[in-house]
């Protein structure tokens, strides 16, 4: 009767002006729109993909890169299924803060958390900063999905959000199979809650 | 929007043939019209909500079929039919207070939730306004697992919408306060349902009402016209989220305050808030005017820890925070403080050591990284200025037993030198140790201002008097006026201060409408046991060649109080006889005092004399001072204090050569005094300080000083000694004296007697032993000292006039007072 199947939470952090609301809206709405203001707060975008005939809704919140919001944004990291984690690749700056970021993802996100790390706007490769590998090396160091995108040219952009949701399908599936050896209560068929992480029905 | 249509997932819902669906199913259809303009069918409505309430087991298929439209109106963006169906949901909710609600509550919320997340304004605010709705009902049966997450997270969210359209913005960021406020009123009293207190809510609440708040403030500085001011506060996202957050507070238990307050100071530390207070200072005003009030301590436990934990952040910030802090200490009134007072002042003041260092070294760390964080001076004054101020606000609210605690307890911070303490020593020591000193006395000034005891007795002890007399607070002119307004502001009960702010000879003191009330026991207890103390002070004030001109006013400020507070005949007499003495050390200036302080001596002298005549109307007195007055006009004006306390004043090369009469005559006085019925008779023996402890350690050491000490200790019970004391400086006026009073000596001491016995006949227990406590703990603190001289040699006299008697002063008093064991005083 639910109107999807999974439900996943994904939040995009990062630096001011590395493009995570272009992402977003690149993904749902299929615009880049030019003249982007900065966030404020936390915005929020909602989208349903079909992925294997399985529907998934995607709950997007893409938070304010601004240091003066990071109280309210670092409240929504604790929800999150998955973050990504958003840097400028024609920015260093961008970069050498990830691992900044990263102990806020340690301190506030839950531990099953899935990470990707996205380097955006390729589009302007004549200006790259920060190389592919480094960036690799990086990612893999701290157990993270790599993937570089631009929001601009809708490069990359449906794979990051695609990918991301089968990864958190899978690990999804195997959360319930150990939740239901583990804790097997009858009468506890369906959950009636209106958000748990990822509801099965 | 590519978002892909649901409708496959039912299939053949609209194919159905009407007769063959469930009775709830067309009931629920029949409520839609043809065409969605036409809005809700509404006698078809009634058929629904009368089959809801006689078959309440069908309401939640009822609300499921229901919601299973709306979404798939949503998706096929038939928005007409969305309001139709939400208005039906709402009238059922409204309509079956039951029992049964709980199921249908499930597809309501759905509903609800799938209106909010959607990306039109319109349905956002169609849903929130049902969630209101709901909100407001009370369900009496609890649900467990009903999650507000989402919807604290998406509303949390439309508060900080930024829709270029300023309406709509303004209309969704009211529709995200509006819906906050419903979580809270849903579920802040349901302790089974997800505690809306944890972090995780209020870390998103909190600061998202305070950003409106904000915001407000911003548009308001930003639209000059008034006009538009006025047309937009009728409906500003600002107000609302005030209320909001009034009523959220207003709710917080003991356990809830914590949580609901650290947002809060997380917010103002990153929009950096706390630099122009304002905001600050509104936001706390707002709390703690909304929270219970015997909550309101752990508001400011919070602040002050707060304030630790950024005692490296700039001063500016911590200036802010203190500032906060005075406001709200203000507020919460006597609650403020609650159990932990000291550990209030405590913080404060270690806040205060913190800048002092700061401010001397330039960095926030001495150990290292040197000039990471470059230091400003004047922000690190402003800093303590504003501690201060805080320190001053909270004492106010404090009832007084505290507020005395609350001094004695500052002024064991004070740094003094003494056998305990050693002393920082090196310049920066020094300096530190002096800025402490002022700091911390300015504290004391601060707490002392309104400070209204009724008992000077218990209010100051004589572990705080005996510290803040020391002399080592007096060598420092700056110091030395602190110790003395600390002193009349705490004398001060009747708001008679700022008469005397002036020194004047006026002719009629009634124009000053002084306020006074006979000088209660507990008050001339206090005079009993530490008058000796207090003129001691005043008269080595006087002595000190860095007095300017506040000094004076202090000093006069101080005898006037002490005359109409806390003056019986017996401190007249005395205060008589100190400002004669005063009068005597700048004519004989022994201490090669400067012409223009001999002169302001001179000065105070006759004002005080002025005052006190009056006070005790004696109309021979009044005229003797009246006299000395005009004939220091004619003659003298530079003794007056018209003309010495001028900007400019014209003094004379010397003074050394006076005429007898402009001076005030002891003798005279005596008679006058006499003659009403006064016990004058001791003005005949000039007063002479009673030496302390400390003197001994300190520079100020004298010959003359070491040997009135036996007198003044022990000349109260034992007359025999009064005489033999005289190892004063003789002088052209002693002989004279001797040869004059030689018969009102004998008198004297016969009376002294009487007097003695009569106190102990009659005075009340406490008062004798009162009187006998000092004596013990003065012994006491002798022994102590001389113990302590017995171990470590005291430190070499600095003092040339000593050298120069070579006479070994330290030893003549232990021996002299080890004869004296405990049990003999008594």
């Amino acid at each position: 009767m639910e109107d999807y199947d999974f439900l996943f939470k994904i939040v995009l952090i990062g630096n001011a002006g590395v493009g995570k609301t272009c992402l977003v809206r690149r993904f749902t709405q299929g615009l880049f729109p030019p003249g982007q203001g900065a966030t404020i707060g936390v915005d929020f975008m909602i989208k349903t993909v079909e992925i294997k005939g399985e529907k998934i809704k995607l709950q997007i919140w893409d938070t304010a890169g601004q240091e003066r919001f990071r109280s309210i944004t670092q409240s929504y990291y604790r929800s999150a299924n998955a973050l990504i984690l958003t840097y400028d690749i024609s920015c260093e700056e961008s970069f050498r803060c990830l691992p900044e970021w990263l102990k806020e993802i340690e301190q506030y996100a839950s531990h099953q958390v899935v990470t990707v790390l996205v380097g955006n706007k390729i589009d302007l490769a004549q200006n790259r900063e920060v190389s592919q590998q480094r960036a690799q090396e990086f990612a893999e160091a701290h157990n993270m999905f790599y993937l570089e995108t631009s929001a601009k040219e809708s490069d990359n952009v449906e794979k990051l959000f695609l990918d991301l949701a089968c990864r958190l399908i899978s690990e999804a599936r195997q959360n319930a199979l150990v939740n239901n050896e583990a804790s097997p209560l009858p009468g506890e068929g369906t959950t009636i809650s209106y958000l748990n992480c990822c509801n099965l029905n | 929007m590519a978002r892909r249509g649901t409708s496959s997932s039912f299939p053949g819902v609209c194919g159905c043939c009407g007769a063959l669906r469930p009775r709830y199913k067309r009931l629920v259809d029949n409520i839609f019209p043809e065409d969605s303009e036409d809005g809700l069918v509404k006698s078809n409505m009634e058929k629904l909500t009368f089959y809801a309430l006689s078959a309440p087991e069908k309401l939640d298929r009822i609300g499921a079929y229901l919601s299973e439209r709306l979404s798939r109106d949503v998706a096929r963006h038939r928005y007409g039919y969305v309001c139709i169906a939400m208005e039906a949901l709402d009238q059922l909710l409204m309509a079956c207070h039951c029992q049964s609600i709980n199921l249908f509550v499930e597809s309501f919320l759905k509903m609800v939730a799938k209106l909010v997340e959607s990306e039109k304004p319109d349905l956002q605010i169609l849903g929130t306004n049902s969630f209101v709705k709901f909100a407001n009902i009370e369900e009496d049966t609890p649900s467990y697992h009903r999650s507000y997450d989402f919807f604290v997270s998406r509303f949390s969210e439309m508060c900080h919408n930024n829709d270029d359209d300023l309406d709509i913005r303004n209309k969704i960021r009211m529709a995200g306060i509006k819906g906050l406020q419903g979580v809270v009123r849903k579920t802040v009293n349901d302790e089974l349902q997800a505690n809306i207190w944890d972090p995780q809510h209020m870390d998103k609440i909190v600061p998202s009402l305070l950003y409106n708040l904000q915001y407000a403030e911003e548009a308001e500085s930003r639209s000059p016209s008034p006009l538009q001011a006025t047309e937009k506060e009728k409906e500003s996202p600002a107000e609302l989220a005030e209320r909001c957050l009034r009523e959220l507070l207003g709710r917080a238990a003991y356990g809830n305050i914590k949580n609901a307050i650290k947002p809060v100071l997380m917010h103002l530390d990153n929009h950096k808030l706390w630099e122009p207070q304002i905001f600050a200072i509104r936001c706390f005003k707002i709390i703690m005017y909304s929270i219970q009030p015997q909550h309101s301590h752990l508001v400011i436990q919070q602040l002050l820890g707060h304030l630790d934990a950024n005692s490296k952040s700039a001063a500016t910030v911590r200036a802010g925070i203190v500032e906060v802090l005075s406001e709200a200490a203000v507020i919460a009134a006597s609650g403020s403080v609650g159990p932990t007072v000291l550990e209030v002042f405590n913080t404060l003041l270690r806040q205060l050591r913190l800048s002092i260092d700061y401010e001397l070294t330039g960095s926030y760390d001495s150990a290292m990284n040197i000039g990471t964080k470059i230091i400003k001076e004047h922000e690190e004054r402003m800093f303590q200025e504003a501690v201060i101020k805080t320190i001053g606000s909270f004492a106010s609210t404090l009832p007084t037993y505290q507020r005395s605690e609350v001094m004695l307890f500052i002024m064991s911070k004070v740094p003094l030198p003494s056998l305990q303490h050693a002393i920082e020593m090196g310049k920066t020591g020094v300096n530190r140790t002096r800025l402490i000193q002022i700091m911390l006395l300015k504290s004391l000034l601060q707490v002392s201002i309104g400070f209204q005891c009724n008992n000077l007795l218990s209010a100051l002890p004589s572990s705080f008097l005996d510290p803040l007399l020391c002399v080592s607070l007096m060598e420092d002119g700056e110091i030395r006026l602190f110790v003395l307004e600390i002193l009349i502001s705490l004398m001060d009960r009747h708001g008679n201060r700022h008469k005397f702010s002036t020194i004047s000879t006026i002719s009629d003191i009634s124009v000053l409408k002084l306020k006074v009330d006979k000088c209660s026991r507990q008050d001339t207890l206090f005079m009993k046991k530490h008058s000796q103390q207090l003129y001691r002070h005043i008269y080595l004030s006087c002595n000190e060649r860095t007095n300017i001109h506040p000094h004076y006013e202090a000093i006069y400020g101080m005898l006037a109080m002490i005359s109409i507070e806390l003056a019986n005949e017996e401190v007249v007499v005395d205060l008589i006889r100190l400002v004669l003495a005063v009068q005597e050390l700048a004519l004989t200036n022994e201490d090669n005092l400067p012409v223009y302080n001999r002169c302001a001596l001179y000065a105070i002298s006759a004002a005080y004399l002025n005052v006190i005549s009056q006070l005790t109307t004696v109309p021979a007195f009044c005229q003797h001072v009246h006299e000395v007055i005009e004939a220091r006009q004619k003659q003298a004006p530079y003794l007056l204090p018209e003309d010495v306390f001028l900007e400019k004043p014209r003094l004379p090369k010397s003074v050394d050569h006076l005429e007898r009469e402009v001076l005030f005559l002891q003798s005279k006085i005596s008679e006058v005094l006499g003659g009403s019925g006064y016990n004058s008779d001791r003005l005949s023996t000039p007063y002479i300080p009673q030496l302390t402890d400390e003197d001994r350690l300190s520079k100020r050491k004298s010959i003359g000083d070491t040997i009135s000490l036996q007198v003044e200790v022990e000349s109260r019970n034992s007359p025999e000694k009064e005489e033999k004391a005289p190892a004063e400086e003789i002088t052209f006026e002693t002989l004279k004296k001797a040869i004059v009073d030689n018969v009102a000596v004998e008198e004297q001491e016969r009376e002294r007697r009487r007097q003695v016995v009569e106190k102990f006949q009659k005075a009340p227990f406490e008062e004798i032993a009162a009187h006998c406590g000092a004596r013990a703990t003065l012994l006491q603190s002798k022994l102590n000292q001389i113990f302590d001289i017995t171990i470590r040699p005291p430190p070499s006299p600095s003092g040339t006039i000593t050298a120069a008697y070579g006479q070994p002063q330290h030893h003549s008093i232990p021996v002299y007072e080890m004869k004296f064991p405990d049990l003999c005083v008594y």
